[in-house]
């Protein structure tokens, strides 16, 4: 069984909701978890709740960084810091894997410092993992974006390799033998985007072995032409804050619209079914988190709100991953192409 | 002349009474379902299966005692029905566990007076045992007490043990067997047995096998005499830091539960782990008991890059240790029974089984 790391102190509802999450795999799977943090509050907080431990240890740390820090000083002046313990933790050997719900600027730049980037790749890229409408059965229900906040700007050559990096952790976490991978671009063309999407874009078609759907723009971010989505950290970060803002506006908007008419209320409470499916479609906690692909270690990247589902959902998706030599299968990826 | 010197012969250390719950506490009983109830009621003993280390733990007890010179009496008092009887006692002896009695509950005679309630309310049954048995013992016997979270295991052993110690005197008593929904019949039974065993502080432990993984807070109204733990080796961990084991018996325990139970030296230093930071027992006294452990390769082997952190990691849980001991004695007395009946949980989804009276 695979030991997984767990940043305890990292998420806006830290420990609890994190250390809550660890004690329901611990009762549910067979994965060793080494939650790292400060001992005293991870130990109240399982003494709280039904644990096993008998799979989990506690590797014990003082500081914590804050959701608000700026990642390279926090990195400079918390270095016994859960997040920074954990990477170390794992770049060690003494983990497989490491999740996380803290800082994500912190957690890319740790792992950036302390995890050897796999042979040939350029860049890490911290992918996405998001619901989208599905057209086959066998389709996975979440769609992969990357890079999602790793980077700013990228060249063609690292899209490239972003999609293959995508491409592979689809084959092995969701079992899709040969994902479409597309290029999120303004527009359907292959010249539109400018110079660096158009190579791209011309490099990512003559790739063998890769399923290259073409260019996606925005409006099919959600639907199903595209497995895997590739794109640059600034236009990732922003289309993924885009889809979890529109999902909590129309959380909103309904719950305005069920307080002002007793007509709308009764209409919702009739769509209440459709609404719940509607929610766990987007629900983060479902997937639990996304990993920073490219390194010779996985680090999972929880959403800082986690609940404790989220995180027991993202310690088994690390778990499964590192079962699945997820580091490995992109490593052969990138090496079938040099 | 010749001087003679008369030497008191050293006294003999007094009995230790140890009783024992059955299901889910000695046997890994299924009954949840009516199905497994049926199946569990037609098992035979070699059908039987039993908790990891536990067989093992009951005989390192007689193992150590009899090092120590001292009488070891062993009781199962379990609310299961008599008609089990033969099953369970071919169990027992197929793991070669020295026993001295067993006391079974008889449902049939509740069922045939129609009194469906006792047939779930195991609290009177329970006390008369265990008072029956301390009239019977030694008078000075010492006693530990093995149950687990499925019943009410530490709310019964709990007011036992205070019966015992004379913190609770009838009146009082009275009012909380009603307030339990011990049977109307049953209680001035318990009420003159609990007037003639009064006098002596004689329970040392009470040790509840966290079978349902109940939270171990969910304990601490029931005070330090109670001690939660999730598996025999820390039950073994907990008796060797309180002299009734010593580290030979503690991988007696340990070796059996890897050899035969699928135990990893990596759960077991979980389990280790886990006892420590709840307080269960003092860092020094762990590494006394788990030196031949990790001689004998069963516990790993601390890496030259782990020690140092480990040796922090004791100078902080001695400390912690310190000021939970502190806690403790400055909260002496009778345990609130109003607040842990209150606290009770209903249905057997519940988690808390520390309070749930069945």
């Amino acid at each position: 069984m695979p030991t997984i790391a767990v940043d305890a102190m990292g998420g806006d509802h830290a420990p609890d909701e994190v250390v809550k999450g660890v004690a329901q795999v611990s009762l549910a799977t067979d994965i060793e978890v080494l939650l790292v943090g400060d001992e005293r509050r991870i130990q109240e907080v399982l003494e709280g709740v039904p644990y096993d431990p008998e799979h989990i240890q506690v590797l014990h740390c003082s500081d914590a960084i804050g959701m608000a820090e700026v990642a390279h000083e926090a990195l400079r002046n918390r270095r016994d810091a859960s997040l920074v313990v954990g990477v170390r933790a794992v770049a060690d050997g003494r983990a497989d894997a490491l999740v996380s719900a803290g800082n994500t600027g912190a957690a890319v730049l740790s792992c950036a410092r302390h995890f050897r980037l796999l042979p040939g790749i350029r860049r890490a890229a911290l992918a996405s993992v998001y619901p989208r409408r599905t057209a086959r059965p066998e389709q996975d229900r979440f769609a992969l974006l990357l890079d999602v906040g790793a980077t700013v700007r990228c060249d063609a050559d690292e899209l490239v390799q972003f999609g293959l990096m995508g491409s592979a952790y689809a084959r092995r976490i969701s079992k899709v033998p040969s994902p479409a991978v597309g290029l999120l671009n303004m527009g359907a063309e292959s010249h539109k985007g400018g110079e660096v999407l158009a190579e791209a874009h011309r490099r990512l078609a003559r790739q063998p072995g890769l399923h290259f759907v073409g260019n996606i723009e925005g409006n099919e971010l959600v639907g199903a032409r595209a497995d895997v989505i590739v794109c640059e950290g600034l236009l990732g970060n922003v289309a993924l804050k885009l889809i979890e803002g529109i999902a909590e506006a129309f959380e909103e908007v309904t719950r305005a619209a069920a307080e002002r008419r007793l007509a709308w209320r009764v209409g919702l409470t009739l769509l209440s079914r459709g609404m719940d499916r509607l929610r766990e479609l987007t629900d983060y906690a479902r997937y639990g988190g996304s990993p920073i692909l490219g390194f010779e270690h996985l680090l999972i990247k929880c959403h800082g709100r986690s609940s404790a589902a989220a995180i027991a959902n993202a310690v088994k998706v690390a778990a499964k991953a590192v079962r699945d030599r997820v580091p490995a299968e992109v490593a052969d990826a990138i090496a079938a192409v040099q | 002349m010749r001087l003679r010197l008369h030497r008191r012969p050293p006294a003999a250390p007094p009995a230790l009474l140890c009783r024992w719950d059955l299901d889910k506490t000695y046997l890994r009983s299924e009954f949840d379902t009516l199905r497994q109830l049926w199946r569990t009621a037609r098992e035979r003993g070699e059908d039987k299966v039993e908790v990891p280390g536990v067989a093992e733990l009951m005989k390192a007890i007689k193992a150590a005692a009899e090092r120590r010179g001292c009488l070891l009496l062993v009781y199962f008092i379990s609310a299961s029905p008599p008609q089990i009887g033969q099953a369970i006692r071919d169990k027992l002896a197929l793991d070669g566990v020295p026993y001295d009695g067993i006391a079974f509950k008889d449902q049939l005679r509740n069922l045939r007076r129609g009194k469906l309630g006792s047939l779930r309310e195991h609290v009177g049954f329970k006390l008369v045992e265990l008072l029956r048995g301390r009239l019977a013992a030694p008078a000075q016997a010492r006693e530990l007490l093995f149950g687990d979270d499925w019943e009410s295991d530490a709310l019964t052993y709990s007011l036992y043990a205070d019966v015992l110690a004379g913190h609770l005197r009838s009146p009082r008593l009275k009012a909380l067997l009603g307030r339990i929904g011990v049977d109307a019949e049953i209680a001035p039974e318990i009420l003159a047995l609990a007037e003639r065993a009064a006098g002596l502080d004689a329970v040392d432990r009470i040790l509840i096998n966290l079978e349902r993984r109940t939270p171990p807070a969910a304990f601490q109204r029931f005070g330090r005499r109670v001690v939660p733990t999730f598996n025999y080796f820390q039950t073994a961990l907990v008796l060797g830091a309180g002299g009734w084991l010593e580290a030979e018996d503690v991988a007696r325990v340990a070796g059996d539960m890897v050899a035969r139970s699928g135990y990893t030296a990596r759960r077991l230093e979980n389990s280790l782990g886990d006892a420590l930071r709840r307080g269960l027992l003092a860092p020094d006294v762990a590494d006394a008991l788990t030196a031949p452990l990790r001689a004998a390769g069963l516990l790993p082997l601390p890496s030259a890059a782990r020690r140092g952190w480990l040796v922090r990691l004791r100078a902080r849980l001695r400390a912690r240790l310190r000021r939970r001991r502190g806690r403790a004695t400055a909260r002496p007395g009778p345990l609130d029974y109003d607040a842990i009946l209150e606290h009770r949980r209903p249905g057997r989804g519940a988690a808390a089984g520390a309070g749930r009276l069945r």
